[in-house]
């Protein structure tokens, strides 16, 4: 049974790739579970320099759901090809970079960084945080910006380029296309989506930024219903992201055509998930009598389309 | 190394005012624990609410393979735990942070414990016992029921000085007032230790700075993950050479800190910065 995938020329073992901001560089999770299992990881966002991120309160639960205001604080990228890569080597798992920048200029110049760096399988290019006043989703909510930032990372590095969409447009699809045109080779569908929970006794904002990112299954319907649109839209791989935390989820996505999925706000939740889910999805494979995952990708039978709409007639 | 298991309840006491004593099975925890590290534990599997809880860690038995944990069912998280059956479901990783470090030789350990912020001080004097050391326990709470975790003290001969805010046991009034009468006696060199709510702490930590003492604060934000990767739980330190605060982990460089150096909410700077700024100016 083959539960191997493919993503823009990268051969993952697995389709389960760890969600950027959810699982930190990997190596904080090296004690606690095999790294190995994985069939890739996404690195905490980042930038040229360190960063600080938001003041705290940076994290509140909501029904089935985190809101978070993180703001991406980080290392930066020169100090995780330095400190962090060498570490992850080890793991038979592919490292992807999750890319920030407050201008144009800068993805394209941590992309560089990176793309000389041993041990990166692709870059993750980060157009949709909420929580940061400049880049994130001021670039990934308008076309033209979104463009622009894709071609140049594009023009930057051979390694596959991937965007992570923002849920925060009216037609993600749109988005997905603009992607496709300046050259990515796979896009992550999707961030976490503008949210905010209000203290009402003190009539403020939960959060010290104000809005955060909602994440977690209370967001998975939304989440799976953009992927549809996306991997409709364009000829790329679609990876799919939003509340993931059983093979049913999983599949949910591949279901709906994405090609590999990412697990985020649940590795908070259960670090051993990666080897309860592979089961799930071997069992499911063996109970519908196929032997590889593939097979799946794309099989939604939607109703009004293909065969559902000759039995309408 | 601290591990993630599916543990089950061995033990429950309920006891007044919504605390309750649980005790489960996890090997790696009952050999590995040190005063001051905690555990990320949740009961069942729902999606709601989401999160783990972090909880110190108030027990051990390292024959059993047991560890327990002293809580008040506060909010949902921690009312799921509360209600957990004998041999309920719970999901757990630890021991995660860094403990208390034990005070310098001749220097008598004085822990402040506000409410469930007594749950590390058991390990801790069972720690320093090992190493022929005692020290003194100040339990503050609004009332009686909040001072529930005496005997195990008083068994180990640790003398235990209650207050209460409404005279229902002990001293009348905040924890800090014994604390500082005791101090004000003239005792040796003293280390201060604080776990319980921040303004307590905070208090604490003021003590420490006026008579130029030693702290270590546990502190207590909103955790995510534990490990170090959703950097929710992050605080303001900066330590003298650092011109700048730095936000750090509580759950992998604390939850444990020096005092002296926690930029407190309002603050421009750590006293350990302030006074470094000092000798250098």
């Amino acid at each position: 049974m083959s539960l191997a995938v493919e993503i823009a020329g990268v051969r993952l073992k697995n389709p389960l790739i760890a969600a950027s901001g959810t699982f930190g560089y990997g190596v904080e999770y090296e004690g606690l579970l095999d790294l190995s299992l994985l069939g890739g990881i996404v690195s905490k966002g980042l930038y040229m320099e360190p960063r600080d991120g938001c003041p705290t309160p940076r994290i509140v639960e909501t029904p089935s759901g985190l809101l978070n205001a993180i703001g991406l604080q980080g290392v930066g990228a020169p100090a995780f090809v330095r400190d962090v890569l060498p570490r992850l080597a080890r793991y038979d798992t592919a490292v992807f970079v999750n890319v920030c920048g407050d201008t144009v200029e800068e993805y394209a110049e941590v992309a560089r960084v990176l793309a000389g760096a041993p041990g990166v399988a692709g870059l993750e290019i980060n157009i949709s945080c909420p929580n940061v006043k400049k880049g994130g989703m001021a670039f990934g909510g308008d076309p033209r910006m979104t463009h622009e930032v894709v071609a140049a990372v594009r023009k930057a590095t051979r390694l596959p380029v991937i965007p992570k969409l923002s849920p925060n447009v009216a037609d993600v699809a749109l988005f997905a296309r603009v992607c496709e045109e300046a050259g990515a080779d796979a896009v992550s569908c999707i961030n976490t989506l503008l949210g905010l929970v209000v203290d009402v006794e003190a009539r403020r904002p939960k959060l010290a930024f104000g809005t955060g990112g909602l994440s977690g299954p209370a967001i998975r319907p939304v989440a799976v219903r953009m992927a549809w649109q996306a991997a409709r839209a364009v000829k790329i791989p679609v990876i799919g992201i939003g509340g993931v935390s059983s093979a049913q989820d999983a599949l949910e996505f591949l279901i709906v055509g994405c090609r590999a999925v990412q697990i985020g706000t649940a590795n908070f939740v259960e670090p051993g998930v990666y080897a309860r889910v592979l089961a799930g999805l071997e069992d499911y494979l063996g109970r519908h009598g196929l032997d590889d995952v593939n097979a799946v990708v794309g099989t939604l039978r939607f109703p009004g389309e293909g065969a559902e709409a000759g039995s309408e007639g | 190394m601290p591990a993630n298991r599916d543990v089950a309840l061995v033990a429950r006491e309920v006891l007044e005012g919504a605390y309750v004593l649980l005790t489960f099975r996890h090997p790696e925890v009952a050999r590995e624990a040190r005063a001051g590290q905690f555990v990320m534990i949740k009961a069942g599997t729902s999606a709601d609410p989401p999160l783990r809880r972090p909880f110190s860690i108030l027990a051990v038995d390292p024959e059993r393979e047991t560890f327990s944990l002293f809580l008040k069912a506060v909010g949902a998280g921690s009312r799921a735990l509360a209600d957990l059956p004998p041999g309920g479901a719970a999901q757990c990783v630890g021991p995660l942070g860094r403990p208390f470090e034990p005070p310098s030789d001749g220097s008598e350990a004085l822990m402040v414990a506000g409410g469930y912020g007594i749950a590390p001080f058991l390990l801790f004097v069972r720690e320093l016992r090992r190493a022929g050391r005692t020290g003194r326990v100040f339990y503050g709470g609004r009332t009686v029921a909040d001072l529930q975790v005496r005997e195990p003290f008083t068994a180990l001969g640790v003398s235990l000085v209650p207050a209460t805010e409404d005279g229902s046991l002990g001293h009348r009034g905040r924890v800090t007032a014994p604390l500082e009468e005791y101090l004000d006696g003239g005792p040796g060199p003293a280390t201060l230790y604080a776990c319980g709510p921040d303004a307590m702490m905070r208090a604490v930590a003021r003590v420490a700075e006026r008579r130029g003492l030693p702290a270590q604060v546990s502190l207590d934000p909103w955790m995510g993950c534990g490990v170090g990767t959703c950097l929710g739980c992050v605080v303001r330190i900066q330590r003298p050479d650092e011109p700048q605060a730095k936000y750090r982990c509580a759950c992998t460089e604390g939850p444990v800190f020096d005092a002296a150096t926690v930029v407190w909410p309002g603050e421009a700077a750590s006293l350990a910065r302030r006074r470094a700024v000092e000798v250098k100016g």
